[in-house]
């Protein structure tokens, strides 16, 4: 017998990525609830969850699929041999599908090799963005092109757990200089890990999004990711970018939403 | 520094963009400039703009442009970043690169403040471990290359505890401010006892922001900005004494 596949996933406790027993679906996506309040809290946590789950599985679903259907096109193209010039042909439709999204503004678009995929280039971003969809484009060597984006997180927890996930807040300054969520997911060909395909969602847009319904409970709550940084709060002490640090505030009740490894919480 | 200008006639800030880039060192001697066509595309403006702006950086030595197959625009083999760093430090005044670093370093301090009360543990670490990759660098004579490598991770460093600010607006203005300040930080450089001293120095901002304590932060990233300032202001006297 083979003993079960460790499978590395998320743990958004730690915001990293840890080795797990698949077995035991164990990720961050699943509530870790505290529950020290009375009963009266929780269906003020449950609303907020469902309301963000929402929010997510519009983009998710979407993004992979074209990440599945960008596979199967790297596959019809040949793989070996595919050039940074092609695969920007190949991701293009895909990326202006995205930004197409009617339902939300999607900041960027696009997918990143990973390195040694293409056959003249050792790393690439086919990558659209902006009100004008303009291309990026580093130039060699400048500090953006140094940047070794294995490292970050919207590539390295798709890569390593195999899952799509929702990276940041974070100020995004290799792509747009803007604050930002990344959605990744993982594209693979024959088993093997290729790219991401992704979409960024500026902070402002889930922000105006996301406040109105989560006004709307009957206590204020807090969208944080994995390291306790907020995204979008209705307790006025926090607003996006703060962080929740153990030390200075006290968390009453906390909550995972569905399809995201994000968590809601209510604060003392 | 390849990043949408805007509109047709701005030939002079697209010849500004590119030879900050062959000054700074992001582009280095012998490097091909992408296709006229390209920049056009990339910059946003139109191809005759570019062509001016090519003109303008041939003229001043900043580029080469050679014909047949093989041809294109590059950069010219003379480009030294620490010889445009010289001319620029003997150009400005005292009173300038001093400014120069008030700016900075007020900008720093308040990005490395705001990132010692929002960043998680676990996000410094990440940088503490890229610094631990220059160690090969620091208290040793370097070649040009492993110089601009050490100056090259120093500044994404700084920049990437800048952003942890959360600040999309402070963020983008140390990407600015860096681009100007740091090819004089290159003058420095040279000298292994300054590296390993500011090594030690950016060791403690990051002890600071991880313990979340936005006084020691900003303390300890005033500490290193006015130590390098103290030796740029060092180099422009003696330039003076020459």
């Amino acid at each position: 017998m083979m003993p079960d596949p460790v499978q590395p996933v998320y743990d958004a406790d730690h915001g990293d990525v840890v080795e797990a027993q698949r077995s035991k679906k164990g990720d961050g996506m699943s509530a870790t609830a505290v529950q020290t309040l009375g009963d009266a809290e929780t269906p003020v946590l449950e609303s907020a969850s469902s309301i963000v789950s929402a929010y997510f599985a519009k983009l998710l679903p979407m993004l992979e699929e074209h990440a599945a259907r960008l596979a199967s096109e790297i596959v019809e193209s040949g793989g070996d041999g595919l050039t940074a010039t092609r695969m920007d042909d190949l991701v293009e439709p895909h990326a202006h599908e995205l930004l197409d999204f009617a339902d939300e503004p999607i900041y960027g678009a696009g997918f990143i090799a990973t390195v040694d995929l293409l056959a003249d280039a050792p790393s690439h971003l086919a990558w659209w963005q902006g009100a004008d969809r303009r291309k990026l484009v580093f130039p060699p060597r400048s500090i953006k092109q140094s940047i070794d984006y294995r490292d970050l997180e919207w590539f390295r927890v798709p890569s390593l757990t195999g899952n799509s996930h929702v990276a940041g807040p974070y100020v995004d300054y290799l792509c747009s200089d803007e604050y930002t969520m990344t959605a990744a997911a993982p594209v693979t060909v024959d088993g093997n890990f290729v790219g991401v395909a992704g979409l960024d969602v500026l902070i402002e847009t889930i922000e105006r999004r996301l406040t109105p319904p989560l006004r709307a409970l009957a206590s204020p709550v807090l969208l944080v990711n994995g390291v306790n940084r907020v995204l979008v709060s209705t307790d006025r002490r926090f607003s996006a970018g703060d962080v929740l640090r153990a030390d200075r505030v006290e968390v009453l009740e906390r909550r995972g939403c569905d399809a995201v490894d994000l968590e809601v919480v209510i604060l003392r | 520094m390849f990043l949408p200008i805007g509109d047709a006639g701005r030939a002079e800030l697209v010849e500004r963009r590119i030879s900050e880039a062959i000054t700074g060192g992001h582009l280095r001697a012998g490097d091909r400039l992408p296709s006229e066509a390209d920049l056009a595309r990339t910059m946003g403006v139109a191809p005759v703009t570019v062509r001016e702006a090519l003109l303008g950086l041939r003229s001043r030595g900043l580029v080469v442009t050679r014909r047949g197959r093989n041809g294109g625009s590059f950069v010219s083999e003379e480009a030294d970043p620490l010889e445009f760093a010289r001319e620029t430090l003997l150009a400005s005044s005292r009173f300038a690169i001093r400014d120069l670093g008030v700016h900075y370093a007020a900008l720093t301090m308040a990005g490395v403040r705001l990132a010692a009360r929002r960043s998680a543990p676990v996000e410094v670490a990440a940088i503490r471990s890229r610094l631990g990759r220059l160690d090969g660098l620091a208290g040793r004579e370097l070649t040009p290359t492993e110089l601009g490598a050490w100056r090259q991770t120093m500044d994404d460093l700084v920049l990437e505890l800048v952003a942890l600010s959360q600040s999309a607006r402070l963020t983008r203005d140390q990407m600015r401010l860096q681009a100007e300040f740091s090819p004089l930080l290159r003058l420095i450089d040279v000298d292994a006892g300054i590296r390993v001293h500011h090594r030690e120095l950016f060791e403690n901002v990051l002890g600071a922001v991880e313990s979340g304590d936005e006084d020691a932060a900003g303390a300890a990233i005033e500490r290193l900005i006015a130590d390098a300032i103290d030796a740029l202001d060092e180099l422009r006297l003696r330039a003076d004494d020459a």
